[in-house]
């Protein structure tokens, strides 16, 4: 009866690390959309929920996290953020995370196409009322038109498909991608940290996040189109906050290295966590070694899920985090997918920035 | 139909256009006819083949080296379409052509099929055209053609006569000397066959002498041959010949001081062994095997380790425990701590043979410490060589002795910290399940089992999964309910929803090998209650487990019990659990028309009877 459908073969092609066509992105593209725009900006996620972060096109490593995580649908995944830019893979990255959660409403439209019986019809369509899904992406730093023209994404999707239309459909996602998560209405997950223009979860709620995000334009020296960003106003909202700040050990609010965002202090931390009923933030963004760090007396934890990133340059480990459906926490460590089991890159990687 | 009024110029016509792109601009053109040389001949019949086709090929020789290849291909299976071995000879000349040109992989299809043809030629046929073929190519200009004629001379020696058989052991004996490196490569490498058809007093006479020299030149690429020369040589002699003409070579190729060399010797050491016999053995190879052993370099080492065991194992029955044990076993504890992971991989894949060698006593007290050992390398490859090969030393020492001595390690080696050597380790599991025999394993091993299906690494769980399915294979569906089943089941009320999936995926590969019964009694009802489950995923995968098991359900169950339980889940408030319920409705529903279907077709069959 199931016949297997187009997406099916997309998400088979792409697990290989094959590119799909075009046309075919066009459409997954469009079919997230129409998901994503649903989503809020504290996307509401229900535990069990394993939650991951940093990818930075690690396509191998990405597949070496399912191996030790479950798969999907059967494990549930919120990742937060950087799937793209740094690594050889970012295309492949991208587009499999965005195949994947759109697999499950699409299937439905597979089976609404062999009907078998009426009754089963009117369950796919009363079914149409959204519920959570299998699988969350948030928005990191990363998922900006700006910073993959420097980093590595523009550049992939050039060479790959000979055009730059395909990073024009990603980009345009990104902007639908939310900002932020909730699970069980007690963790809080967000690519960075906090903003000082930002008290409550309502605050973020009010957002309208459907626009690339502007930061300084530090990144001046590659970027294209440089003329008309540098015109722009420096534009440092609370969206750009979300996605690119830091915890620091300090008091109060301070200026980041990374010329965006913000430190933010353990005193903060308490405000916020207080202020809106939450035991934690969790947050990616930051390379640690061990794959997971806590901060401020296991009220902020960074998850960071690509080992050894760029490539034999860090020798990190990456980990995951498993919260069962009591919210109990496991830590799953994991390293760099052997070398006999990943593909030869076509590339060398982007040059460094902090990391 | 038009076929019936063709005439045979028609028929003739696709032979015409082979023949016109035989001469065609377009290489791949040229190919494919080059190809279909054979279908031309035929067409030609055996008498133009000889006087046109052959000739033409003859002038085509400075084409693309593709063509070249197919054309030196076709050419060995010519001699039917010449008109047989009669005319033969008059392949030579284009094969000829072919073994003179630049490129290695034309000439050596050329010289094979020379090889295969020249058995084809009788006596005098021999002695006219191919023996003058391999004097010119012998002593041409140009290296190629004296690289090709090295390869000849064993397929025409034994059949001509004696004054020609002279000229030909000479032009050999130029060829080892040649000036260029790539005839005496070539000479090196060829010299083992051509050896084998000399007689035996010109082979020490002229052949061993040649063999000396080759085995001193120059170049480390020339010698290396040599060495695999040396052992077709020394099968040929007598033990004192050996000792006398051989060994003295041997010995120096032993410690040459390249590398390569060496490497060769270690690699074909049992072959050398077989070749020079039980005395010389003991006398020249154990010495010389130590040497290799304990060679600074680690390939030449990693190839020595490779062939402890061969070796050990033909060493003469009177002195090998001693030799062994007084001669190798030393320097072997030395590598088992060698500083390079292939040296010590290599010997451990071997080593455990020792012991059936070296019996129980000596497997206990000196062979037991060394497995131990490489049970806890750092290296994954070294501890699981040594785990593979466990079922030899089972049969020396007992089950007894090995569980005291040996599991400890293997436990530890089970929780590994990297996930991949657990997944090895469980990998070995049915195999060492098979060896221990079932008591023991539910002694010993069972619970480490169970402990793998709540790792935290899916991918373990999923091998530990399997790994159930492949236990009950060998200890059947009675065990399994009694220690695997109940284990499996509880884990249905595991806090974690990931470990109640995995108690799902073990239901359905248990269902396989338990059959109808266990399945619907004993497994069956925890699925069902697993329906109410919190989770969705756990929800949904109770869909698919249904789905999947249905199948090996006693029928009566499907739609009593499962049935109800899918229409539930199908009005479930998760959108993938009505998904996954709705697929296993179709598919329970898929299977049971498939059963009606097959029963009507016999009912229809048996009407019809």
């Amino acid at each position: 009866m199931a016949e297997s459908s187009d997406l099916d073969r997309q998400i088979e092609q792409l697990k290989k690390c094959e590119i799909i066509k075009e046309a075919e992105v066009k459409a997954l593209c469009a079919k997230a959309r129409e998901i994503l725009i649903e989503e809020s900006n504290v996307q509401r996620v229900d535990s069990p929920v394993t939650v991951c972060g940093d990818i930075h096109g690690q396509f191998y490593d990405l597949k070496e996290l399912f191996k030790v995580g479950g798969d999907v649908p059967e494990t549930n995944y919120l990742f937060m953020g950087d799937f793209v830019d740094r690594g050889f893979y970012s295309v492949e990255t991208f587009l499999l995370l965005l195949a994947l959660k759109v697999a499950f409403l699409l299937d439905i439209y597979e089976c609404m196409n062999f009907n078998f019986s009426l009754y089963n019809f009117i369950v796919y369509v009363l079914s149409q009322v959204r519920y959570p899904d299998r699988i969350t992406l948030i928005r990191g730093n990363h998922e900006s038109r700006q910073i993959t023209q420097v980093y590595g994404f523009y550049d992939e999707c050039l060479r790959k498909y000979g055009s730059i239309t395909v990073w024009r459909y990603c980009t345009e996602i990104f902007d639908y991608l939310s900002l932020s998560a909730i699970i069980d209405g007690k963790i809080f997950c967000v690519h960075g940290g906090l903003s000082p223009s930002i008290q409550t979860l309502d605050q973020i709620r009010t957002i309208d996040r459907k626009q690339e995000f502007k930061i300084f334009d530090f990144l001046s020296i590659k970027v294209l189109h440089t003329s008309r960003l540098m015109m722009q106003v420096p534009h440092d909202g609370p969206m750009c906050d979300l996605l690119w700040s830091d915890p620091e050990d300090t008091q109060g609010w301070g200026v980041s290295p990374r010329g965006a965002g913000y430190l933010f202090g353990s005193d903060v931390v308490a405000q916020f966590n207080s202020a809106n009923d939450i035991d934690m933030i969790c947050r990616a963004h930051q390379l640690v070694m061990e794959g997971y760090k806590w901060h401020f007396n296991e009220t902020v934890l960074t998850v960071w899920s690509a080992p050894n990133y760029c490539y034999r340059q860090c020798g990190n480990v990456a980990a995951i985090l498993e919260l069962n459906e009591h919210l109990q926490r496991d830590f799953t460590i994991f390293e760099a997918a052997p070398q006999e089991s990943r593909g030869i890159p076509s590339k060398k990687p982007q040059a460094d920035y902090f990391l | 139909m038009a076929a019936s009024d063709s005439n045979t110029d028609d028929s003739l016509y696709p032979i015409a256009v082979l023949i016109d792109e035989l001469k065609n601009e377009d290489v791949q053109l040229r190919l494919n006819s080059i190809k279909k040389l054979s279908t031309i001949a035929l067409a030609l019949g055996v008498e133009r083949t000889r006087s046109e086709l052959i000739p033409f090929l003859t002038e085509t020789i400075y084409d693309e080296d593709e063509v070249l290849l197919a054309l030196a291909e076709q050419l060995g299976t010519f001699t039917p379409l010449v008109g047989g071995p009669e005319f033969v000879h008059c392949l030579l000349p284009p094969l000829e052509s072919l073994a003179t040109v630049e490129e290695t992989v034309v000439r050596d299809k050329a010289v094979e099929s020379l090889r295969n043809i020249a058995s084809q030629h009788s006596p005098a046929d021999l002695e006219e055209h191919f023996v003058p073929l391999v004097q010119r190519l012998a002593s041409g200009d140009w290296f190629t053609s004296r690289t090709s004629a090295c390869g000849l001379f064993s397929v025409c020696y034994p059949r001509v006569s004696p004054a020609i058989k002279a000229e030909l052991r000479n032009h050999f004996r130029s060829l080892c000397q040649d000036d260029t490196p790539m005839a005496r490569r070539s000479a090196a490498s060829k010299l083992g066959e051509f050896a084998k058809v000399v007689e035996i007093e010109y082979l020490k006479s002229d052949l061993i002498p040649m063999f000396v020299i080759l085995a001193q030149d120059e170049q480390d690429s020339v010698r290396l041959l040599a060495v695999e020369a040396c052992v077709s040589i020394a099968a040929l002699l007598q033990q004192e010949d050996v000792e006398q003409l051989v060994m003295p070579t041997l010995r120096q190729c032993a410690s040459d001081q390249s590398w390569r060399v060496r490497y060769m010797v270690a690699d074909k050491f049992t072959d050398l062994q077989k070749a020079v016999g039980p005395e010389i053995t003991k006398t020249d190879l154990v010495p010389a095997f130590q040497v290799l052993l304990k060679d600074i370099e680690a390939e030449v080492r990693a190839a020595a380790a490779d062939k402890v065991r061969d070796f050990c194992q033909n060493i003469d029955q009177v002195n090998q425990e001693f030799i062994i044990m007084t001669n190798i076993l030393p320097i072997v504890k030395e590598l088992v701590a060698d500083p390079n992971q292939h040296v010590k991989s290599a010997l451990a894949s071997v080593i455990m043979g020792l012991s059936p060698i070296l019996g129980k006593h000596n497997t206990i007290e000196h062979l037991l410490p060394l497995f131990l050992s490489q049970l806890r390398d750092e290296c994954p490859e070294v501890r699981l060589n040594i785990i593979s090969n466990l079922e030899c030393v089972n049969e020396v020492i007992g089950i007894q002795q090995l569980s005291q001595s040996l599991l400890p390690a293997i436990v530890e080696l089970a929780e590994d910290s990297k996930w991949r050597v657990r997944l090895a380790i469980i990998e070995y599991m049915p195999l060492l399940a098979g060896q221990l025999g079932v008591e023991f394993f539910d002694e010993k091993l069972n619970s480490l089992c169970m402990t793998w299906l709540v790792d935290h690494v899916y991918a373990i769980r999923e091998a530990a999964t399997l790994n159930l399915k492949k236990l009950v294979e060998k200890f059947g569906p009675d065990w399994a309910q009694n220690t695997v089943i109940p284990k499996v089941l509880a884990m249905s009320r595991d806090q974690n929803y990931l470990h109640r999936m995995t108690c799902l995926f073990c239901i359905n590969v248990l269902a396989e090998v338990c059959g109808p019964e266990i399945t619907t009694k004993v497994m069956l009802p925890t699925v069902l209650t697993m329906a109410t489950d919190n989770v969705a995923n756990v929800r949904f995968n109770v869909a698919k487990t249904l789905q999947r098991i249905g199948p090996f359900l006693e029928p009566s169950a499907v739609q009593t019990q499962v049935k109800p339980i899918l229409d539930k889940l199908n009005t479930d408030s998760d959108v993938d659990v009505k998904y996954f319920a709705s697929e296993a409705i179709a598919g329970i529903a898929g299977n049971h028309i498939a059963v009606l279907y097959r029963k009507n077709i016999f009912f229809i069959l048996f009407i019809k009877m």
